[in-house]
């Protein structure tokens, strides 16, 4: 079966290790640090379980759009699928749209650990300052949401996805 | 195009496209690996703060507001403060147990113990070695409870159930005189630290070399703890610790000047190496004529400008509040900054500690104007830090 994997595929399948590996990199670190958070929050007060299990879940989202196009990759690039091959030229646009989600999601998970840290722990202070933190927190989403989309418009425009 | 590709891989000395991706990914990869151990370094420094900064700012958030403190100060005696005290969690556990100021140092001193607890590994020596402050107020108050012949019960009242001697606590106690005190304390590191000032008590009977033998002991070290700062975490620990320091050394000098103490008096209760008031320093204000060469001796650093206001008061009531309270101001406003210079750091441990002792300073304030008589509820907030 190894063998039957063009080098357009490989390189497709690198992309997709890069993506899933760095989104889940940064998510994972940015998830510590709010976990870390949170868990010393409900230490002092067990009514913040909820509050911190949402700003915990919000690095999440990293690791989901880097697995996203992780699969993408691995249906559309033949690994999944062996009726399908892609060319070599397509190979390496598939590492550029996972370098994208994959870099974009590492800076974005952990800066958006770090604000949902120091907003959990702004709301065990201040419990006023819930939505104000979520909204801070939300902020260092959308270096993610651009990697996202710019993997996927790499994946349509470099004969990836559609062909 | 494929032709055109591989004849440029060839050119550059690839014997072919596939050597020629394994290189660029290679160097893609080193590339990747530099900008993720750049990137993750400084965020992993953050880490170990995160779950004592959460616990440290929901206290911060239960420390009494100026609202709350006006309302504690309007009560009509010692017991309506009892009864707000027991509204707070924090503070309820002990009101019951424990006379009010000895529930107030204890709940202090748990929170002290919380702290050197849950505090990262580079900052745990310093806060641990803080803990002996209950140690010495514990000794303190039993060499002072002995001097005034007080009972087991009485001297009870003023022990805080904290610190590392808590086992050697009873046999302090139940001691009868300051000498066999002293004696119980074999076996610990403090006689030692009392070597010089066990034979000034024999001889005068005066408790102060000792207490100040002990205050000495405990800053010192607690400057020598911080003073080799891995990071920097640790060196704004070493900088509160040293303003705490410095703050201290001042008022030292300024109650002595005003008494027209001699260097020769003062000088066994310097700390002799301040943070920013170095030894040279220290020597020069304690060989000052009076307070205002003090204060003018302190021109260039940090102290002047709000000593030099404290000045003016002082010429006009001839009383040290307003150098104490420009001191203490110093010292809180130095962890404010620090608390929000260093936010993902030590910054809220600094902050939170400053602020709790200030609340616990403010409370037995209260405490003693309701137990008191002649305090005015506006002179009660006067007082108030």
């Amino acid at each position: 079966m190894a063998g039957e994997i063009v080098l357009g595929t490989a390189l497709a399948a690198i992309g997709a290790g890069v993506a899933v590996g760095m989104a889940g990199l940064g998510s994972g670190i940015g998830q510590g640090i709010a976990a870390a958070g949170s868990v010393g929050a409900v230490a002092e007060d067990p009514d913040m379980f909820a509050r911190g299990i949402i700003f915990t879940a919000l690095p999440e989202t990293q690791a989901i759009y880097g697995f996203l196009i992780a699969i993408l990759l691995l249906v559309f690039s033949g690994i999944m699928n062996p009726g399908v091959t892609i060319s070599v030229a397509s190979g390496i646009v598939a590492i550029g749209a996972g370098a994208a989600v994959g870099f974009a999601g590492l800076g974005s998970g952990m800066g958006q650990g770090i604000t949902a840290s120091s907003s959990v722990g702004a709301v065990v202070e201040e419990p006023d300052m819930f939505a104000r933190g979520i909204i801070f927190t939300a902020l260092s989403e959308t270096q993610a949401i651009y990697g996202f989309l710019i993997a996927i418009l790499l994946m349509v425009f470099g004969g990836i996805l559609g062909t | 195009m494929v032709e055109d590709i591989a004849t440029i891989v060839t050119s550059l000395g690839f014997p072919s496209v596939e050597a020629f991706i394994g290189a660029m990914f290679l160097v893609l990869a080193v590339v990747a690996v530099v900008v993720v151990v750049s990137t993750i370094k400084p965020v992993l420094n953050m880490f170990p703060y995160t779950y004592p900064n959460a616990r440290v700012r929901a206290r911060t958030g239960r420390l009494f507001t100026e609202k709350e403190f006006s309302e504690i100060v309007e009560s009509q005696n010692i017991e309506e403060v009892k009864n707000y005290l027991r509204s707070v969690p924090d503070y309820a556990k002990y009101i019951d147990l424990y006379p009010l100021e000895k529930a107030l140092d204890t709940q202090l001193a748990e929170t002290y113990d919380l702290i050197a607890r849950i505090t990262p590994d580079n900052s745990k020596d310093v806060f641990k070695f803080l803990l002996k402050k209950w140690d010495i107020k514990n000794i303190k108050s039993i060499i002072i409870a002995k001097k005034a012949n007080l009972s087991t019960e009485e001297t009870l009242n003023w022990i805080v159930p904290f610190g590392g001697l808590t086992d050697k606590l009873d046999s302090l106690i139940e001691a009868d005189t300051v000498t066999d005190v002293l004696n119980a304390l074999e076996g610990t590191e403090y006689p030692k630290i009392l070597e010089d000032a066990i034979p000034i008590y024999n001889e005068t009977g005066l408790l102060l070399p000792l207490e100040a033998s002990l205050d000495q002991y405990l800053l010192k070290n607690l400057l020598r703890a911080s003073a080799t700062p891995e990071d920097d975490n640790t060196s704004l620990l070493h900088n509160y610790i040293g303003t705490m320091i410095d703050a201290a050394n001042i008022k030292v000098i300024i109650r002595a000047k005003a008494d027209n103490l001699k260097y020769e008096d003062i000088e066994a209760y310097m700390i002799s190496d301040g943070y920013q008031i170095r030894e040279w320093k220290l020597k020069e204000l304690m060989e000052a004529e009076d307070v205002a060469g003090v204060v003018n001796g302190l021109e260039g650093t940090d102290y002047a400008p709000m000593l030099s206001d404290a000045m003016t008061d002082y010429t006009e009531t001839n009383s040290m509040a307003s150098f104490e309270n420009a001191l203490d101001s110093h010292v809180s406003k130095t962890a404010k900054t620090i608390s929000l210079k260093n936010q993902f750091g030590i910054g809220p441990i600094i902050g939170f500690l400053n602020r709790k002792e200030n609340e616990v300073k403010n409370l037995k304030i209260i405490a003693r104007g309701k137990r008191e008589e002649g305090f005015s509820t506006s002179m009660i907030k006067e007082m108030l830090i």
